[in-house]
Order: C-alpha cells, then sequence, then structure tokens
C-alpha cells in the first residue's frame, strides 16, 4: 500500500500540487467576484485527486486551506481537514471508476459533498459552538432558533449548501479533464481514472442533468426526515 | 495586491526574533494556540496576545508590520466571527437585548468573545512568525530535520505561483469586463461568464507543468541521495531551551484543563 | 572516442502507432559540437529527450535500439542517475525555473542540493558556473524578474554546475529576441571553446556555421544528412526537403545560377558571403558615375 502511494507522487503530481492550489485560489476568487452563491474553491483538489489519486488530492486539499487561511482569511484555517477528505473522497471516486462520463461525475460530487457536510460537522460544533463565520450559519442559527440539536442543525445546514458546490466543482474538474490531451494525461500516475467510456456527451448530459434532480429531491426528502427526527 | 504583499510577508530585520531558528518560532506559534486551548481560565488567549504577541513584535522590530497585518486583515475577520457567534449562539443565560429572533445573551457574547481572541491569536502570532522568517529559511531548516524536499518544493512553488496566478485572473477579468462582462448583471449571466473566465487561467498553467518537471528532474528532483541545503540555519542551545520551555507550559495547561474540570 | 553512441534507436510514443524516430545511428566524440536542424515534428525534440534519458524514463513508450552516453546504457539506468550524464535544457526559460528558490543563486544550488552536494564544494561550483556564463551580477535577482535572455542563461547555468559530460540543448534561443539570442550564443561559444560536448537542435543556420564541428539534418525521425557545416547547410536536398536554409545560401545560389558567384563551396554566414563576393570579379564597372 505504501509503495502504492508513493507512485501517485511523482515528478508530474509535485508540479501540479502547486498549480492545482493556485487554481483552488483563483477560481475561489473569480467566484466572488462574479458573485455567485458557490465556492468552488476545490477544483484544483479534485483535479489532483483524480490524476494522481486520493493521498495526493488529500495533501492538496489540506495545504490549500492553510495557504488560503494565511493569505486570504483566516477563518478558513481550521477547515483543512474538510479540504482533506473533499480530496481523498474525489481520489477513491476516480479510482473506483466514478469520473468516466457526465452523470458517475454527478455522483461523485454529490459523495464528495456528503464527505464535506460530515466532516465540517464536528469542526462547526465543537471548535465554534456551531455558529462560524459562514454566511450559511444564518441558516444553522435559524434551525437552531426552531429548537434543532446544535449537530443536526449544523450537518443540515452542510447538506443544504455542500451538493450544490461539489457539484459543480466535479463537473468543472471534468470538463478540464475533457479539455486535456490524452498524451498529457497519460503523464501523471493515474490516467487510466478518466479513460473515456465512449457514448455520446450529449445524452451523458441529460443523464447527469437528470441525476441532478434526482440527487436533490433525495437531498430534500432527506432533510425534511432528520429534522422531522 | 493585498494576497501578494501577504506571501511575500518576510520584513527583512536584524533582531533577535530573526536570529531564532525558525522550529523554535514556530513551536512558539503552536504553544500559543495549543495553550489558549487548553488553559481552563477565560482571560488566557487575551493574556497571550497582550503579554506575548504584542512584546515579542517589538523585538522583532516589526511592530508596524504586525498592527498594520493585524488591523487590515485579522482584526475584520475576527469581528466578523464575534458578531456571528454572539448573535445567534444561542447560549441560555442573562438576555442582552431582543431584535425578531436573536437574543444575545451575556454568555454567547462572553462565548463569541474568547473565541474571537483564539483566532485572531492564531492567526496574528503566525502573522509575526512569517515576518520574522524567510520561507527558504523556514524550508532548510525543517527539510535538514527531515521534512521530505518534495513539500519544501510545494510550499514555496505555491507561494510563487500563487500571485502569478492571480495577476492572470485580473488581466482575464478585465479583458472580459472590457467585452461586456458586468458583474452587476444577472446571475445567468454571471454563471455563463465563469467559464471564459476559468477556462484560459486553467489551461495556461496545466501545460506549464508538463516542461518544469522535466527541467527539475533533470536537476535530480528525483536523486536518492540525502539532499545537501546551500544555506546553514543555526540552532543554538537557547533555542532548544526555548521549545523545551513551551512544550512543558502546553503540558502544564493541558494538566491544569483535566485537574480543574 | 564516441561520449554519445546511439545505435538502430527507434521510439514510439504511447498512445501512438508509429515511430517518432526510426533506426538512428549517432556517434558524438567527446568535445564535438554536433548540431541538429529539421523542419517542425522532425523529431528533432524527441532525439534530445532520447539522448537525455527523457526517453524513455519519462514519457515511457517504446524504445529499441540502445542508446550510450560514457559507456553506460541508458535503458538499464535511472532517470535520477542519468541526468548526471547528460544535461539537458530546452526552449521556454520561464517553464525552466524550478519556482523552488528565491534567488538567482539559490536556483543554481537547488540541483546541487538535490544530489548531495556539500556546502562549499556547492558555493564554488555555483560561482564558477555564474562567472562562465556571465551572470554573477545576477546572483541576488529574483529568477522571475529576469528578461528572457537572463533567464535562459540561468537556465543553461542550472545546467551546466550539475557538471554533466554531454550538454544537449534544444532551440535554446527560438522564443528569445535578438539582444536574448546573442547573449545566450555568447555562452554557446564559451562552452564551446572550452571543450565541452554540445548536441545543439537551432534553426538559426547561421549561428550553427559558427560553432558546429557536425551537423545532422533530421526529417521523419530519420537522419537525412550529416556532415560538417559547409556540406549539410549548402546542400540542394535541404531546401527541397523543407529546411530553412540561410539567406545568404539562396542568394549564392542564385548567383551561381547566373554566374556571379565562383566559389564552389556556397556560404552560410554573412561573412561567407562577403567574402565569396569579393572573390567574383565584379562585372566590368560601367557604372553611371563613371560616364
Ligand atoms: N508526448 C507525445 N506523445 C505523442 N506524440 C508526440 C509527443 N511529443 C511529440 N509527439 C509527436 O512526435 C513528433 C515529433 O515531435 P518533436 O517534438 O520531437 O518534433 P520537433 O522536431 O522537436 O518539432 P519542433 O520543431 O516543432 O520543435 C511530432 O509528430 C509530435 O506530434
Ligand atoms: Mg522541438
Amino acid at each position: 500500500m505504501l509503495n502504492n502511494i508513493k507512485k501517485d507522487f511523482n515528478t508530474m503530481t509535485w508540479v501540479l500540487i502547486p498549480v492545482a492550489i493556485a487554481i483552488n485560489i483563483a477560481i475561489g476568487q473569480i467566484v466572488v467576484t462574479l458573485k455567485l452563491p458557490v465556492f468552488l474553491d476545490s477544483v484544483g483538489t479534485v483535479l489532483v485527486g483524480v490524476l494522481c489519486g486520493p493521498w495526493a488530492g488529500a495533501l492538496t486539499g489540506a495545504l490549500s486551506n492553510t495557504i488560503w487561511g494565511i493569505a486570504i482569511d483566516p477563518n478558513a484555517l481550521p477547515w483543512w481537514p474538510v479540504a482533506f477528505f473533499i480530496g481523498l473522497v474525489s481520489g477513491f471516486m476516480a479510482k473506483g471508476g466514478w469520473f468516466k462520463s457526465w452523470w458517475k461525475v454527478v455522483v461523485t460530487g454529490f459523495v464528495v459533498a456528503l464527505t464535506a457536510a460530515a466532516a465540517s460537522t464536528p469542526i462547526a460544533v465543537y471548535l465554534f459552538g456551531g455558529i462560524t463565520a459562514s454566511g450559511s450559519s444564518f441558516i444553522t442559527a435559524y434551525l437552531m432558533q426552531t429548537g434543532l440539536g446544535v449537530f443536526q442543525a449544523v450537518f443540515s445546514t452542510s447538506f443544504l449548501v455542500e451538493p450544490v458546490d461539489k457539484i459543480t466543482t466535479a463537473m468543472l474538474a471534468f470538463a478540464i479533464v475533457q479539455g486535456l490531451s490524452r498524451r498529457f494525461i497519460a503523464r501523471f500516475p493515474r490516467p487510466e481514472n478518466v479513460e473515456d467510456e465512449g457514448g455520446a456527451n450529449q445524452t451523458q448530459l441529460y443523464i447527469a442533468i437528470g441525476v441532478v434532480v434526482l440527487l436533490v429531491l433525495f437531498a430534500a426528502f432527506m432533510l425534511r426526515n432528520i429534522l422531522g427526527g | 495586491m493585498a494576497m501578494h504583499e501577504r506571501l511575500s510577508f518576510y520584513a527583512k530585520r536584524d533582531s533577535i526574533l530573526h536570529r531564532l531558528n525558525p522550529l523554535t518560532k514556530l513551536t512558539l506559534v503552536f504553544g500559543f494556540v495549543l495553550i489558549s486551548f487548553f488553559a481552563p481560565f477565560y482571560w488566557t488567549p487575551h493574556l497571550l496576545i497582550l503579554s506575548g504577541v504584542i512584546p515579542l513584535s517589538f523585538t522583532g522590530k516589526v511592530a508596524r508590520e504586525y498592527f498594520n497585518a493585524s488591523l487590515r486583515l485579522i482584526l475584520p475577520a475576527a469581528g466578523f466571527l464575534f458578531i456571528m457567534q454572539a448573535l445567534f449562539q444561542p447560549l441560555e443565560g442573562e438576555e442582552l437585548f431582543r431584535i425578531g429572533f436573536l437574543h444575545p445573551t451575556k454568555e454567547s457574547v462572553m462565548f463569541a468573545f474568547a473565541n474571537a481572541m483564539r483566532i485572531f491569536l492564531m492567526v496574528s502570532s503566525f502573522t509575526l512568525f512569517l515576518l520574522t522568517t524567510h520561507p527558504s529559511e523556514l524550508m532548510s531548516d525543517l527539510t535538514r530535520r527531515g521534512l521530505p524536499g518534495q513539500f519544501a518544493y510545494v510550499i514555496i512553488s505555491t507561494i510563487q505561483i500563487l500571485p502569478q496566478m492571480q495577476a492572470k485572473a485580473q488581466t482575464i477579468i478585465s479583458a472580459q469586463r472590457s467585452r461586456g462582462l458586468d458583474t452587476q448583471s444577472s446571475f445567468l449571466k454571471r454563471a455563463g461568464s465563469l467559464i471564459p473566465l476559468v477556462g484560459p487561467l486553467v489551461f495556461g498553467s496545466l501545460v506549464e507543468v508538463e516542461e518544469r518537471a522535466i527541467a527539475i528532474e533533470a536537476r535530480g528532483f528525483t536523486s536518492t541521495k540525502t539532499k545537501t541545503s546551500l544555506h546553514e540555519i543555526p540552532d543554538t542551545n537557547s533555542d532548544k531551551m526555548i521549545r523545551w520551555i513551551l512544550a512543558a507550559l502546553v503540558l502544564i495547561s493541558l494538566a491544569l484543563r483535566l485537574w480543574l474540570s | 572516442m564516441a561520449i554519445v553512441n546511439l545505435q538502430n534507436v527507434t521510439y514510439t510514443y504511447p498512445l501512438t502507432h508509429s515511430p517518432v524516430l526510426q533506426n538512428i545511428n549517432l556517434r558524438v566524440n567527446e568535445g564535438q559540437f554536433v548540431s541538429i536542424i529539421g523542419p517542425n515534428g522532425a523529431g528533432k525534440s524527441t532525439l534530445c529527450y532520447t539522448i537525455a534519458g527523457f526517453v524513455p524514463h519519462f514519457f515511457k513508450g517504446e524504445l529499441t535500439g540502445t542508446v550510450e552516453v560514457a559507456d553506460n546504457e541508458s535503458s538499464k539506468s535511472n532517470l535520477h542517475e542519468w541526468v548526471l550524464n547528460v544535461g539537458l535544457a530546452f526552449q521556454n526559460p520561464f517553464n525552466q525555473i524550478s519556482g523552488a528558490k528565491y534567488t538567482v543563486f539559490e536556483e543554481l544550488a537547488f540541483g546541487l542540493e538535490n544530489i548531495g552536494v556539500p556546502r562549499d564544494e556547492m558555493k564554488v561550483r555555483v560561482e564558477d558556473a555564474m562567472k562562465l556564463t556571465g551572470i554573477s551580477d545576477l546572483a541576488d535577482r529574483s529568477p522571475y524578474s529576469l528578461s528572457g535572455g537572463q533567464q535562459q542563461r540561468v537556465a543553461l547555468t542550472s545546467i551546466l554546475v550539475m557538471q554533466p559530460k554531454v550538454l544537449v540543448l534544444d532551440e535554446p534561443t527560438s522564443q528569445m529576441d535578438p539582444i536574448g539570442t546573442r547573449e545566450v550564443f555568447g555562452v554557446i561559444r564559451k562552452l564551446a571553446e572550452q571543450g565541452m560536448t554540445v548536441i545543439l537542435v537551432e534553426h538559426k543556420v547561421e549561428w550553427i556555421a559558427q560553432f558546429a564541428d557536425r551537423v545532422i539534418a533530421l526529417k521523419d525521425g530519420q537522419i537525412l544528412l550529416e556532415g560538417t557545416p559547409g556540406e549539410v547547410l549548402t546542400s540542394p536536398i535541404l531546401e527541397q526537403s523543407g529546411f530553412g536554409i540561410s539567406r545568404y545560401t539562396s542568394v549564392a545560389r542564385k548567383a551561381q545560377g547566373i554566374g556571379l558567384w565562383k566559389n564552389d563551396q556556397l556560404p552560410v554566414t554573412l561573412d561567407e558571403a562577403v567574402e565569396g563576393f569579393a572573390l567574383t570579379p565584379s562585372p566590368s564597372p560601367r557604372g553611371r558615375g563613371e560616364q
């Protein structure tokens, strides 16, 4: 296992990681400039996870968050484990073949969102007592007012916010991979993760949109159950 | 750009703090942060800021830069956290006032203040560290102590690539603006403009990866020999002593917390 | 004695089907200066990568035949050992900056740190190499703040400090302006004078003619012509096969056609052309001024 991890860290990986971190931060800031209601601050992390394996993705996420915290917003600092798991899980999803077509990428994005929600909840609860410096804490505060426990309130909030962001992130990373030449991708440790499955792109895109709708419905349903319970 | 300044934070001076070993200063930062979390006294973070970080910024002859960064960057972030938590944290206790469903209590304000101060302490002591330690000095020292050389490469390379990337992003945004991109326009329009903004930025930086990998391989990046370092980073006995004292203080505050609770 | 020896080298990149290099045989003696020319896509860069070990170690793919440098065989070695035999510098100076260092001096020491050279020796080697390439005054500058020509000289120096036995340069001036080009060729001239074994891919044939002991013309992955600069660079085959040739050669060839160039040997550089035309008795001077 350790040897396999070592193989994932070839020179291409080490050179890609700083670029990926810069991509994370640059896209994150463009999104702020455009005033879009998403973060999109882990496109690079997902990219590394997919092309270089889970542990490289995890390292990218953790470093990215730390540097973001030092350079831009100190409040981002404590969240590095979330970014770590985003990289890790996208890497494992890609390894399992879940990054080869549009609709599969949507599922990957959803799983990454669940991971992010799960990883951020304990940090928000134990470090911040539930209310953080993020705008979505308005929702948490409201949910707590309605009598929900702090754990449930925080998790439901993430569950509401994360899927849109992470599915968009995964799709953006996929679009980037599609735009890279195969000979370039072949230099990275895991080119097999993004091998083309064939099939028309249009059809896949429609399926992807269908999956997004289903996932949103599923999320709403789950949320009602959590809130009801 | 604000970030550029922050990434090349280092202020070249001749001071005791600058001469300390980087690991010692790093221990100082982590020591302060851990103590502020462990020690079971409400005033710990405040005391550490007033009697630790701020005096040290004078010792390091970087007080002006330190206050500048604190006021412009750290205080707003800590302040925002304070307001959010003070208003929304539903802690039981003496109610201060009530607007709509908000009814901050004395307890929630106290809690929010301590948290904000911890964040302030964490970031401002790290800022002090960056002001007095050159990144390559830090990396040389950590590499000598066993950190894999590739990590040093990643950290410093990121610090240097990031401002270049941001400059490029800025160029692309202004180019798009002149072609009619309006950050006030409708949501769909703004979302649609994301791709033409991101595309050139991402692909432009990715194509460089292969050549840079070849260039550093050509210079023995993957060599299995034990790496040496151009810079000699002194590590004195007083450095070692400071590190041990800090470790002891952290343990004492942890013990106090376990003992008192 | 041949220091570089390629025998029957054929190479195919991964994911492709036809070979980019076919049956290449190439011997370079110690201290020789060999230039490679060829149209776009001829396989010049691939040949450089092959000698420098990146083919097949970095690019993978299928390599047959043998690549030997200083009696070691590439396929039996590791890339990180091979780079001590062969140094490689290429077109884009910006991408050759490691990014891991803040000053030129540190940048030059990067490779030596990686291969574990002791500190004192490191400093001496960096300073000597900087003197050789004339960049001592850049030592404390940031590599990112330099001009293209300066960056390329830093890239060259960063390879020279590694003290390779053979230096491979892939179009080091193709992205330079005339000033940068002159700066870089100034360094290359010094290396040639010092007796370094150099393999240089270059479009600018007028420069090649000044340094090269031997020129190799590559086309479609095969060696088309090989010989002294005078033979190869003025060969009519070049022009027919889509190579860029010196304008002085084409002018002289035209002149030869109408009897204005009397030498057997066609020129490549301006000096050679001037010299040649000076030998040719000019048509009887019935200029306007005389009448
Ligand atoms: N990584 C790669 N994978 C597959 N094919 C490649 C790769 N790199 C180059 N090629 C192909 O190999 C052939 C030779 O390329 P090479 O770069 O060696 O040519 P060149 O003579 O250096 O050209 P130029 O003058 O443009 O630099 C070209 O057809 C090119 O498309
Ligand atoms: Mg080429």
